[in-house]
């Protein structure tokens, strides 16, 4: 096959400038609402309706296991009770609380798959503890971070108990 | 002064690599924005933990309470109390009531069951856990009847 010889053909001269202008405007516009927002993640929270004293037996009959924070007073945390053995303070009652939960969670895998996701913790926090305690104790509850960034999962069903009074 | 007559031919740039570029761009910065965290309220400084993941299905009926402190530029606390915020508006928690009937009125009046609307409550880390769960107590209580409820935190652990 020959080619035709395009020696003739003339380049077309298309007008670039309002398309870039606008392009930069666009892009402008999308650098200046750029918020750096850090990602983020929740907690489920099973509380359901009623009173929470008569709500609280487990459809397994299983007593939730009960995490008591005791808090001092600016807020902090102060002792860290799981099911009434105290765990300390600070970020290492945390960590105890966490291997814990784990003991108890392989108690309960030896009677039953199922019973691992009946199982329930009813925290129950001094009314002036700081909130991110809170959120602490329910990740260390709910599992661990695996080795490779993978979550493990201990309990998905948390609660908390009635308020105390300030 | 004479100017010199300058040369009237325009000198031609290739503009397609440049536009490449910028298109890029445009597409990084437009992908890297995320239109669907409006709801977040910039004043409340999330608790952070390792193992608070993004939910796997995206929750159809939510509602974000934003529950945290009036903060100057600096972060520094205006009172001791927290607020709620809805958007400019700011209430107290004993002020937040009729806000939460209405709100459970509207899931009632599009047919949404309550049992299938989430509750998300973005607190402070400094809030005071009784006020957290006296709102959630505030959320149950009859004429409301919120039933699920998800606890926000950042995903970063402390350093």
């Amino acid at each position: 096959m020959k080619l035709r010889n395009r020696v003739g053909e003339r380049k077309i001269d298309v007008n670039m400038t309002p398309m870039i202008d606008v392009v930069f405007q666009l892009l402008i516009f999308f650098m200046c609402t750029l918020k750096v927002i850090e990602p983020e993640g929740d907690f489920d929270i099973s509380m359901p309706l009623g009173a929470p004293s008569a709500a609280s037996v487990t459809e397994a009959d299983l007593p939730p296991f009960k995490v008591r924070m005791e808090a001092d007073a600016a807020g902090d945390l102060q002792t860290l009770f799981f099911n009434g053995t105290s765990l300390g303070g600070g970020a290492q009652a945390l960590a105890k609380l966490n291997s814990e939960v784990f003991r108890a969670i392989t108690a309960l895998q030896a009677i039953g798959k199922e019973q691992q996701e009946k199982q329930e913790v009813e925290i129950d926090p001094d009314y002036n503890l700081h909130y991110r305690y809170i959120i602490n104790a329910i990740g260390a509850c709910s599992g661990r971070l695996g080795p490779n960034g993978v979550p493990v999962r201990y309990i998905s069903r948390i609660k908390f108990a009635p308020r105390r009074e300030p | 002064m004479k100017i010199r007559p300058t040369n009237t031919e325009i000198a031609e740039v290739n503009m397609t690599p440049m536009i490449d570029i910028v298109f890029q761009l445009i597409t990084f910065f437009m992908v890297i924005n995320n239109f669907d965290q409006n709801e977040a309220d910039e004043r409340v400084a999330l608790p952070r933990d390792q193992l608070a993941k993004p939910p796997a299905v995206q929750r159809k009926d939510a509602f974000v309470l934003n529950f945290g402190f009036d903060r100057d530029k600096d972060g520094q606390k205006l009172s001791e109390l927290p607020f709620l915020f809805f958007g400019d508006e700011k209430l107290s928690l004993e002020q937040v009531r009729p806000r939460l009937r209405q709100e459970s009125q509207f899931y009632s009046a599009i047919g949404t069951s309550l049992e299938d609307v989430t509750v998300e409550i973005r607190a402070d880390a400094n809030v005071q856990s009784g006020l957290i769960q006296e709102l959630i107590q505030m959320c149950q209580e009859s004429g409301i009847e919120f039933q699920r409820f998800a606890l926000k935190a950042t995903q970063k652990s402390v350093p």
